[in-house]
């Protein structure tokens, strides 16, 4: 296969293959995709080893902490084959590779900065809307859940109305 | 049609199921890799118009899995709302609306959504590993608030419970989604066409080059939903029941019911035929009471017949009654009637004699776990119960598997 960093799927063939994905999902195990789920209970194993009191003392961490081990869990187990399926993927196009993503005069450090506070703020909001773009954009999307399309054009709305003020970021 | 729901993965199915999970990551991951969405600027470029791939792979997925669903269900291989009742969370509009919208502009600060941020981890993007840091502090952080009252309030506001896009047509079941995945597939490729021409326009402003897509291409996938959406339209003209009610319906034992009811009820619907007042009194957990001379009302002809459908009489059960048989999917009756599951899942078992072998103890334990687990009542010792635990779907309000 050749390798060109630069070469990506075509983004309708990439759409259809992405919901054959979801398709098989949904039909054989009975649920869609996720991401943001499997981060809680990776979070709340590794607070609940670091310093266990904290976790009992918040109700919501305890029920996630009493859930069960983070890798008795099906979105522990997909969430590993994300990660084996990005690795793979950017490995055989050539995009594998340690570096940091940003406009050409954004300062590193700050990008950094950036995609912590911005992973930070969207994982307090994905616990609101019950999921992240792939829980509840993609998969409640396609069974046509009313929530999930209002939570849809909501993230748009919210990306469109922050992209000006962090455009030196990005261009 | 599930052939392996989540939930049951504490059974004998678990292995096989956690290998699936890691398969379909695997896809999921490969995909999103391969469509752009390890480079937070490609995504990125989303906002700027300048790279409308986001829009494109997310609205072509949703309308690939839409119509694969609408067309599976159209031919009675899958209860579409059964299983968006268990894949999807109940809907909350105002957190959902105000929770996106903090999304969103979480995506554009850290160039990321939680998904793509693990792709990009793994493709070896450092920003991608602090999202994925940041993602899993977020969601411990509010987590660690919710019991908060004013929180609280706020995230479980505006509950419309399970609510889709063809319910608020007030269309009929079997005609719904077909109409709302066609109208869905039209809006797709409408958007589509639009974005296309904002990112030829900013691009030219911008004095970057064109995006080389193979308009070819499109037009095949274009023409391939609206073939799809076409055939999502015509399963609706497939007739109901004409062969399937020919068959014979079967006969259940009381554990043959019970095992259905506690290890898969979402693949049966009970009907209990007998006088209100009785069913009133005890019933099968889950059935529904309708005495026969009301089954009509239920119009089961028409109904979707992914889920069995078991008919619990009195004691000298008469057949299945004449509307009940047009229902499309299996139908089964419950041999003895509702006398027969009083005697063996209301009433505890005998305790076996002390020198009884291992196949009577396991049988004991069997039917003392059922009994405890209709009646509530507990009889020494509790055995393990027959029900799937840790992965099931305890997630409150469902989750689309993302937040819960």
């Amino acid at each position: 296969m050749e390798r060109d960093p630069d070469k990506f799927w075509n983004p309708y063939l990439a759409g259809v293959a992405l919901g054959l994905v979801l398709l098989a999902s949904i039909s054989v195990m009975g649920v869609g995709l996720g991401a943001s789920g499997a981060s809680l209970r990776m979070g709340v194993a590794t607070l609940g080893a670091l310093a266990p009191g904290l976790v009992e003392r918040s109700p919501g961490l305890a029920k996630a902490w009493n859930h069960g081990h983070p890798f008795d869990f099906w979105l522990s187990f997909e969430v590993l084959g994300v990660l084996l399926g990005g690795f793979v993927g950017a490995y055989t196009s050539g995009r594998l590779k340690a570096e940091t993503l940003r406009g050409p005069s954004f300062p590193k450090g700050k990008r950094l900065l950036f995609a912590l506070v911005g992973g930070i703020i969207m994982g307090a909001a994905a616990r609101v809307t019950r999921g992240c773009t792939s829980g509840q954009a993609l998969s409640g999307g396609a069974l046509m859940s009313v929530g999930a399309w209002a939570f849809m054009f909501s993230v748009f709305a919210g990306g469109y109305a922050t992209a000006w003020f962090v455009r030196k970021e990005w261009r | 049609m599930n052939l392996l729901p989540f939930w049951a993965l504490s059974g004998e199915a678990r292995e096989l199921g956690l290998v699936v999970g890691v398969l379909i990551g695997f896809g999921f991951g490969f995909v999103l890799e391969r469509a752009g969405f390890g480079r937070a600027n490609k995504l990125a470029g989303q906002f700027y118009g300048t790279d409308m791939t986001v829009l494109k792979v997310m609205f072509g997925a949703i309308v690939t899995a839409m119509l694969g669903t609408v067309v599976l269900s159209g031919m009675g291989l899958m209860d579409l709302r059964a299983v968006a009742d268990y894949a999807t969370s109940s809907t909350f509009l105002w957190p959902m609306i105000i929770g996106g919208f903090a999304l969103g502009a979480g995506f554009i600060v850290s160039g990321y959504c939680p998904g793509t941020s693990m792709v990009a981890m793994a493709s070896g993007k450092w920003d991608g590993l602090m999202a994925v840091i940041g993602v899993i502090i977020g969601q411990v952080a509010w987590t660690s608030v919710e019991h908060v009252p004013a929180i609280a309030r706020l995230q479980n506001a505006s509950d419309l419970g399970h609510v889709y896009l063809y319910d608020l047509l007030h269309l009929p079941s079997r005609v719904g989604p077909a109409v709302v995945a066609l109208a869905v597939s039209a809006m797709a490729i409408g958007a589509f066409i639009g974005a296309q021409k904002i990112q030829e326009i900013v691009r030219r402003k911008d004095a970057l080059p064109a995006d080389t897509g193979s308009p070819s291409t499109a037009r095949l996938v274009f023409a391939g939903f609206a073939a799809f959406a076409m055939v999502g339209m015509a399963t609706m003209a497939i007739p109901t029941g004409s062969a399937a009610s020919q068959k014979q319906a079967g006969a259940l034992t009381p554990m043959q019911l019970a095992r259905r009811v506690l290890d898969e009820p979402w693949k049966v619907r009970v009907i209990d035929v007998r006088p209100l007042a009785e069913c009133a009194a005890a019933r099968v957990p889950g059935s529904e009471c309708v005495p026969s001379a009301d089954l009509g009302r239920l119009s089961l002809t028409d109904a979707n017949g992914a889920r069995e459908l078991i008919l619990v009489g009195g004691a000298g059960a008469a057949g299945v009654p004449a509307a009940a048989a047009g229902y499309p999917g299996r139908i089964s009756l419950l041999a003895g009637g509702f006398p027969a599951w009083a005697s063996f899942a209301l009433t505890p078992p005998e305790a076996p004699a002390s020198g009884a072998g291992p196949e009577a103890l396991e049988s004991y334990r069997l039917r003392a776990g059922i009994a405890a687990a209709m009646t509530g009542v507990k009889s020494a010792p509790p055995p393990p119960l027959p029900v799937g635990d840790s992965g099931a779907p305890k997630k409150k309000g469902g989750g689309g598997g993302c937040g819960g």
